[in-house]
């Protein structure tokens, strides 16, 4: 198990350190895991949607000549909504263990994972957009904890599992597609090639949800965010469109070339591995041309899936914490908090004192620069 | 893993998500072993003193293949010269050295002691003991730095590829400072002998002054090192295509960790339902990398075969099988070769020729395949790597120094890159048409 532990950690930081952690079989077979309730006062919808963009070949399809994306929307929702969704298929949870090295426990667990949100539920009202990138080789499912409980404060959150960059993804047609892009991360200018595919993946959502969708978003008020290079891709999103306003890295080593003058509000967060100065000079270097509204974070005892549903899901997969890493609702308590805060802030107008400096409540989280 | 391949993305991945820990050709009995393989991710160097130099001296004697047979006095004295030239003013004279390793280190220290206890004379030493074993797969990697403003896939220097012997000439305009300077293909370099100085690294920022022919004409150009980015698909380590719908390409830049299966994967997608003539397998400028993935790469065109073998000083070798679980290609095979193609790349090709799995065309290879670098922490957390045991070839010949040679001559000329053509492509599918 520590073995495994080992190789799900290494595939699941794939741009900063990750510290080591101990593991040791659970004595029981273990339980599906229940992600945290939202926190928000609305009741979540949520549907998939699959788009095909024409206009491009896949990146690393070669015999695709269009680009498939699903993407999930997590709502606010009324009352009387319908089923519990699923949080992802047995199919894409025995490929996502496999893929990630995760033995000893049953392969359909993850898609017993116990969530919030219902599908064909109504969708009232108009609300501001966020965007969700994830981490290499994830599916978008892992910030099902983060999507739910902005639905529930009053986003519609989009979900992009960008297709071949992660172990699974079901297309329209029912077939899973794997992680080709898995073959070549090793190639130099990799991650600088998946933040520009991941930017026109995310320009061409946009247009579709604003064409799709002009009910339910608000298209003036539209920010991105992302956990490793999803996080990074939320930058480079901005940088090729401007319909997006503000944008949040978790723990993602950047790669896009940010226009001069680039002044939309921009939170990075990471672990203590990521503060200024450190072994990533991505962020240093990208601090430096972020002319906005900015904030860089550390979080104490954070590790690089910190901000997923990772901690929610470890003990379903038989894996213990570290000592000294902040538990798991904890975790999800601070991710939710400060990025609501940035989103409030920025795409709400409404000032929050969170972002005056150092919180007695939150003293994990150091603000760095 | 060669710095060209290596470039960009596997230095931040190194950290947590590259390649599992290579293995350890040799381990020396514990009360002997001064220096590890590092473990886990790489933690903040500490500054070298004389402690981390006598640390790599026992290491290199321990672990170093050739170690057996050297005097270990020419170690010292190779630090002691580098010494001497960083401190031409100070009355320096080197002890008596007896042979023995201890107490010759003991002397050694004692002297330097009394010299100085500056931080980049323990560096300085240290180099000139690495630079001494004179191989070109021992190297000790220290203050690694990236230039500021740097973006993965970005290139360092003046921005192009050279090739050629005689005359040095321009292969591949990458951008930067060469692009700006209008740079072309086939442009001779006449004041300019070894290749060496166009390739310059970060820091070294030293403008590089170049007299340029193009047909008849001729003019100077100065050209400053600086960052600039790159055509990420050229990046690519694996890169296929069809040629003529008959003749499956592909280009294999560096034998990274997925390399062989990826070039596996481009030959049967293109294949698939076509008539095929043969594979021309593009190796020029493949630094090496993985000799696990080179041997692979040559098992899906023959099995049951030797493609190396790893020696010791007194020619103990373990000799390196075929992987016959690779399925065989069964196509008929060409490879290009060039003096870009070493390391692991050599590997790979000389085993092809000793097989006669397939035919080489174009230039001798480089010549620089010692045997696998195996990494040792050193207690500042630099490391120092250098072969344990060396490479020989299928038949035990030395490849190292000496190269491969093809068995089609083909060099490439100034004219032929000015006008875009691949001679040794040519030739390939020529001998594909004609086997």
């Amino acid at each position: 198990m520590r073995r495994t532990l080992a190789v799900l950690i290494v595939l699941t930081a794939c741009s900063a350190p990750a510290p080591p952690r101990s593991a040791a079989p659970s004595p029981t077979p273990p339980r599906p895991a229940t992600l945290a309730a939202p926190t928000g006062e609305h009741p979540v919808g949520t549907t998939v949607l699959h788009l095909t963009d024409a206009s491009r070949p896949d990146p690393w399809n070669l015999d695709a000549g269009a680009r498939e994306l699903r993407v999930t929307l997590w709502y606010p929702s009324g009352r009387g909504a319908g089923e519990r969704a699923a949080y992802m298929s047995p199919r894409e949870s025995e490929l996502t263990l496999a893929g990630s090295g995760a033995a000893g426990v049953p392969p359909d667990i993850l898609s017993r994972t116990v969530v919030y949100a219902t599908t064909d539920a109504p969708a009232p009202g108009r609300h501001p957009l966020v965007v969700l990138s994830p981490g290499f080789t994830k599916p978008v499912s892992t910030l099902t904890s983060l999507a739910e409980d902005l639905a529930s404060r009053g986003y519609v959150v989009a979900g992009v599992d960008h297709t071949y960059e992660n172990y699974a993804t079901t297309l329209a047609d029912g077939a899973v597609a794997e992680c080709l892009a898995c073959d070549s991360d090793t190639d130099p200018g990799f991650g600088t090639g998946v933040v520009g595919n991941r930017a026109a993946d995310v320009s061409f959502v946009l247009d579709e949800l604003l064409k799709k969708k002009p009910a339910m978003i608000d298209p003036t008020r539209i920010a991105m965010a992302g956990q490793s290079i999803g996080g990074a891709s939320a930058l480079a999103a901005m940088a090729a469109d401007p319909r997006i306003d503000a944008g949040i890295n978790f723990d993602g080593t950047t790669y896009a070339r940010l226009p001069r003058g680039f002044a939309r509000p921009f939170l990075f967060v990471g672990t203590p591995q990521h503060a200024p100065g450190g072994r990533d000079h991505s962020w240093d270097r990208d601090w430096n041309l972020l002319k906005g509204w900015k904030r860089w974070l550390t979080v104490t005892g954070a590790d690089h899936q910190s901000f997923t549903d990772l901690p929610q899901l470890q003990s379903a997969l038989g894996l213990k914490p570290l000592a000294g890493t902040p538990g798991a609702a904890r975790l999800a308590e601070i991710t939710r908090t400060y990025v609501a805060a940035f989103l409030d802030e920025h795409l709400r107008s409404r000032p929050q004192p969170l972002w005056a400096g150092p919180s007695s409540r939150y003293p994990e989280v150091k603000f760095g620069s | 893993m060669t710095r060209a391949v290596a470039a960009g993305l596997l230095l931040l991945l190194a950290v947590s998500c590259t390649t599992p820990e290579p293995p350890r050709a040799q381990a020396g009995s514990p009360e002997s072993t001064t220096c590890a393989p590092p473990k886990g991710p790489p933690r903040e160097e500490a500054p070298t003193t004389i402690d981390v130099v006598e640390q790599a001296y026992f290491c290199i004697l321990d672990e170093y293949w050739r170690a057996p047979a050297m005097d270990p006095r020419d170690l010292l004295v190779a630090g002691f010269t580098a010494l001497t030239r960083a401190l031409p003013g100070a009355p320096l004279s080197l002890p008596p050295l007896t042979g023995d390793p201890r107490g010759d280190w003991a002397a050694f220290e004692a002297t330097y002691r009394k010299i100085t206890d500056r931080e980049d004379l323990a560096e300085v030493t240290l180099e000139a003991m690495v630079a001494a074993l004179d191989d070109n797969h021992a190297r000790w990697m220290h203050d690694v730095e990236r230039p500021p403003g740097y973006y993965d896939g970005d290139g360092y220097g003046l921005g192009f590829q050279v090739t050629g012997d005689d005359p040095l000439f321009v292969s591949a305009v990458e951008g930067g400072a060469a692009r700006k300077a209008g740079l072309r293909p086939g442009d001779v370099i006449e004041n300019v002998d070894d290749p060496g100085l166009l390739r310059p690294r970060y820091p070294d920022g030293q403008p590089v002054e170049l007299r340029l022919r193009r047909g008849d004409r001729r003019w100077s150009v100065t050209l400053t090192p600086g960052l600039y980015p790159r055509d990420l698909a050229t990046l690519q380590v694996v890169q296929s295509r069809l040629i003529d719908d008959e003749v499956v390409y592909v280009r294999v830049r560096g034998f990274s960790p997925d390399a062989a299966n990826r070039a596996f994967r481009a030959i049967d997608r293109l294949r698939a339902g076509r008539s095929v003539r043969g594979v021309v397998l593009d190796v020029r400028g493949n630094g090496g990398g993985s000799p696990v993935e080179a041997t692979r790469l040559v098992s899906a065109f023959v099995h049951g075969k030797v493609t190396s073998h790893l020696c010791t000083v007194d020619d103990q070798c373990e000799p390196g099988q075929t992987d016959d679980t690779v399925g065989l290609v069964g196509l008929p095979l060409v490879v290009l070769v060039d003096g870009g193609c070493a390391s692991a790349c050599e590997h790979f090709s000389s085993a092809v020729k000793a097989h006669a799995a397939g035919l080489l065309v174009g230039t001798r290879t480089a010549g620089l395949i010692s045997g696998p670098g195996e990494p040792f922490l050193l207690r500042d957390n630099t490391v120092l790597s250098f072969p344990t045991r060396r490479h020989l070839g299928p038949n035990r010949e030395i490849v190292d120094r000496i190269g491969v040679a093809p068995h089609h001559f083909v060099p490439p000329t100034p004219d032929d890159a000015a006008a875009g053509r691949d001679a040794a492509l040519a030739k390939a599918l020529t001998l594909l048409d004609t086997r």
